[in-house]
């Protein structure tokens, strides 16, 4: 079950590890811990780095790291965030059940596809003029109520609201601002999905219902982040910051690490284009889940009776943030940096929406395509111990060119058409990139962050349609 | 081993080449290969494109960087690949021409090119680099 060990090599900090027995076996056989030993050299660290049971090696930060640093005397690392800033997901309930809508299950993946723009260098049905963007920008979610993509409850039920204020547009390139005007709204290639799933199993009835979660239900994930806008901002930047080291005599072992102090002119300037791309990230799923409604409407409408798609939840899994928690017994605030964790805030937190004041925030964990994920809640114990953070999906465990060796795309659609999915892809070598094989075990990736205490289970979703990129 | 050339190097979660060639232009030139057949990029073949950009000057880590990111950016915005390259060392940046064709389709999206453990190194063939890309 879960478990936490801590290493220290000699550096400023040390780097604590949730994970199975098993799961850390796996990890040793990457850089992964490696390079989590390698963030805890940044400067001002309140604590350990932490990293989740769904590591793997990244870059620079491992994925599934999360690190605080002091917002006086500690740094802000673009590295630690991402290149796709505020990757997430966003979780959609619905009162569907799956032998009503069985038979449409092809219309649904094919609609689904034509009104999700997906795939490499697919456009957006929306320009937006520079100004427009900036706008967006700003607002986050909130841009897309005037323009009727959104409701209430979809910005309500988005972590933050699906804004982080103080989003500076003059601090994001031109190119940055190219890039991201006619990306909003689609989904992109790579891990990126959208899911009809089958809720098959609830572990929390209460917590299940207050999310609008019924075992025998369908429901709706969409994972994406910030598109070439995000991508641009992370690269200016840590281009940008590689000689901001040296100005500030910050030591560190990888480039890849490059930071700058949180009360810097180069450290703001770069925390005001990440919350561009973080309120890009969150408004290109709420447009995105805008056309999902629009493909179930257009195949569903008339057929059952609710084919309306309620959010859940929305959550980042990419980003950085300036969080209160307790350090040594003091409460403090603190820049916290997710880099493939997602926040997993307990029962009563700031930032709850008053529906999730009592069971905590929903935490959304994608398995592989083809397998199950996870609806959990944060808890109390990851507010102490994880700075409310948990898991962000199963995490690989083979290259991509392994997986290509070993899985044929054509193969692969066979063999989830025989397990009940529909999937429609953009491309047959990228779909065997993304096989299950190429991923750990989710279902053991949750035993160690309940076992760990940081994460409740409440249902678990089976994947019915898959739309890849 | 060839006196130039690339490689695919495994990496868990993205994609990594490693590089090498008997000088910097050259390591330049073998690295936007590689990069491109990461892409898995289908071709029109009887187009011909041109085009002139400019790097900044300073270490052969930033350059091959920033090189690649834009090669990347040209891609994804103007639908351009590159076969040839011209390199002229100005007063305090590379001046880059570049020619080639047009990119019909990819199959691999790469979000950018990171400075993860980035040295590029000389041997006795001469520089040798391994680059990570996320994807």
């Amino acid at each position: 079950m879960g478990d936490t060990r801590r290493f220290s090599f000699g550096h400023a900090s040390s780097s604590s590890i949730f994970a199975s027995q098993a799961l850390l076996q796996e990890s040793l056989k990457d850089k992964s811990i490696e390079q989590a030993v390698n963030a805890s050299s940044l400067p001002g660290l309140v604590e350990a780095v932490m990293v989740m049971p769904d590591m793997h090696q990244g870059y620079g930060f491992p994925i599934g790291g999360v690190a605080a640093t002091d917002p006086e005397t500690g740094v802000i690392s673009p590295g630690g965030i991402g290149y796709d800033i505020n990757c997430g997901v966003r979780l959609m309930s619905s009162r569907i059940m799956l032998d009503e809508v069985e038979g449409w299950l092809p219309d649904l993946a094919d609609a689904l596809n034509r009104y999700c723009p997906s795939g490499v260098g697919v456009a957006s049905d929306l320009k937006l003029s520079k100004e427009e963007l900036a706008d967006a920008c700003v607002k986050g979610s909130r841009w897309a109520i005037g323009k009727g993509f959104a409701s209430e409850e979809d910005i309500e039920y988005t972590e933050g609201k699906g804004c982080l204020a103080g989003a500076d547009p003059d601090k994001v390139s031109q190119r940055a601002m190219e890039r991201g005007r006619n990306q909003l709204g689609t989904l992109g290639g790579g891990n990126h999905f959208i899911e009809v799933d089958l809720i098959t199993d609830v572990f929390d009835e209460n917590a299940a219902r207050v999310m609008g979660l019924y075992r025998g239900d369908l429901a709706v994930q969409i994972h994406t982040g910030s598109r070439g806008f995000g991508h641009q901002i992370c690269t200016d930047y840590v281009r940008r910051l590689q000689s901001a080291v040296n100005k500030f005599g910050i030591k560190l072992p990888d480039k890849q690490l490059v930071c700058a102090p949180i009360s810097s002119a180069e450290g703001q300037d770069y925390i005001g284009a990440m919350r561009c791309g973080a309120n890009y990230a969150f408004l290109n799923r709420q447009l995105l889940a805008d056309k999902v409604r629009q493909a179930f409407e257009s195949v569903l409408a008339g057929k059952v009776d609710y084919w309306q798609l309620k959010q859940v939840y929305d959550i980042a899994h990419n980003i950085g943030k300036f969080e209160e928690h307790l350090v040594q017994g003091e409460s403090k605030t603190v820049c916290v940096h997710r880099k493939g964790a997602t926040r997993a805030f307990g029962p009563y937190s700031e930032d709850l929406p008053d529906k999730y004041q009592e069971i905590g925030q929903p935490v959304l964990v994608p398995g592989s395509m083809g397998t199950s994920s996870w609806v959990l809640t944060g808890t109390e114990t990851s507010m102490k111990r994880s700075f409310g953070s948990s898991c962000h999906g199963a995490g690989r465990v083979m290259s991509r060119s392994q997986a290509k060796r070993r899985v044929w795309g054509e193969d692969l659609i066979k063999q989830l058409a025989q397990d009940g999915i529909e999937v429609r892809a953009g491309s047959l070598p990228g779909l065997a990139e993304e096989s299950p094989q190429a991923y750990k075990n989710v279902d053991m990736v949750v035993e160690s962050v309940v076992g760990a205490g940081i994460a409740k289970k409440v249902a678990v979703l089976r994947p019915i349609v898959v739309i890849k990129g | 081993m060839a006196f130039h050339g690339y490689e695919e190097v495994e990496h868990t979660a993205d994609v990594a080449l490693r590089v090498w060639s008997e000088d910097f232009p050259g390591l330049l030139s073998q690295a936007a290969k590689g990069l491109y057949e990461l892409t898995d990029i289908d071709s029109d073949t009887n187009s011909t494109v041109n085009r002139c950009f400019f790097i900044p000057s300073g270490n052969y880590e930033n350059e091959i960087v920033d090189f690649l990111n834009e090669l990347l950016f040209f891609l994804e915005e103007k639908s351009e690949i590159y076969r040839k390259f011209s390199f002229f060392e100005r007063q305090d940046k590379l001046e880059v021409h570049a020619e080639g064709c047009k990119a019909l389709s990819q199959d691999r999206y790469i979000k950018a090119v990171t400075f993860h453990d980035l040295n590029i190194e000389e041997s006795d063939l001469g520089l040798e680099v391994v680059i990570t890309f996320d994807v």
